[in-house]
């Protein structure tokens, strides 16, 4: 019979080879890295907010993973579509700030320079801008303050 | 007689060459290097508090995101061991595959996995 084995101690993976149920729509993962994602994240959360606000919602409600499945669909698509319109509008600067935040420990602070010009191609292109919530008020929020104090090694 | 042109002065003052500034400039500029230190200290401060909140922010903007990717895996983990829990009892009358040993309806994680 089968005896207790850490989890974590295991030398083979988690793994389940058995798709999803067919009764569950389909839907691409976004399948994109940690740094794309960070550098995209503040336009996810301008683009898809009312998606996104309506899962975590949902995900108050129960945390069954079953209960927000189509919640989380619309979640994973708003975010596909935002980053295929980063790319087809944006990509230089997209790639230049993602592969800055890649090389440098995925500090934005160490990043302004590339960071400047795409948040100014996606508003311009796209309309979307960066903002941080509860930042001062009257104050330059921090991705725009010109001279700041921690910046990287070389400047 | 005195020599031609008069005695020489006699050299009474002490001989105090200039040794640097005075203690009272030299604890000023201290102190006002300390006191500009400590005002970028303040200012850096602040805008380490701001960078957090940057951090922050980009890792809550993208929770979603992950959640769903992750929630999707679990579901699809549930449901295959629920499957295969079905397949394994089919013979005990009165199972109930799935069924939680808690009278709640509650969500609860799965507190042991098994690993094929």
């Amino acid at each position: 019979m089968s005896a207790f084995k850490d989890p974590s101690q295991s030398s083979n993976p988690y793994r389940e080879p058995t798709p999803l149920p067919e009764s569950v729509p389909k839907v691409e993962e976004l399948g994109t890295t940690s740094a794309p994602l960070k550098s995209a994240a503040f336009f996810i959360g301008a683009y898809c907010k009312e998606y996104n606000e309506d899962f975590m919602l949902c995900k108050s409600e129960n945390r069954d993973p079953g209960h927000c499945l189509k919640e989380g669909r619309r979640v994973t698509r708003c975010a596909q579509d935002l980053i295929t319109k980063m790319r087809e509008n944006c990509l230089a600067e997209f790639d230049k700030h993602w592969n800055c935040l890649e090389m440098n420990n995925q500090a934005y602070n160490k990043c302004r320079k590339v960071e400047r010009p795409l948040n100014k191609c996606m508003f311009e292109k796209l309309g979307l801008l960066k903002t941080i919530p509860g930042s001062p008020e009257g104050q330059k929020p921090i991705h725009e303050v010109t001279n700041p104090i921690f910046t990287g090694v070389q400047k | 007689m005195p020599p031609a042109g008069g005695f020489e002065a006699i050299k009474y003052k002490r001989n105090l060459p200039f040794r640097g500034p005075s203690g009272v400039v030299i604890l000023g500029g201290v102190t006002a290097v300390c006191a500009y230190g400590f005002y970028r200290l303040g200012l850096g401060n602040l805008e380490r508090r701001e960078l957090q909140r940057e951090k922050t922010w980009s890792r809550i903007h993208l929770v979603p995101l992950l959640l769903a990717e992750a929630d999707r895996d679990a579901y699809r983990r549930q449901q295959a061991a629920l499957e295969r829990e079905k397949e394994i009892m089919k013979d005990v009358p009165g199972w109930e595959a799935g069924k939680s040993v808690y009278n709640n309806p509650r969500y609860r994680p799965e507190s042991s996995i098994m690993l094929l």
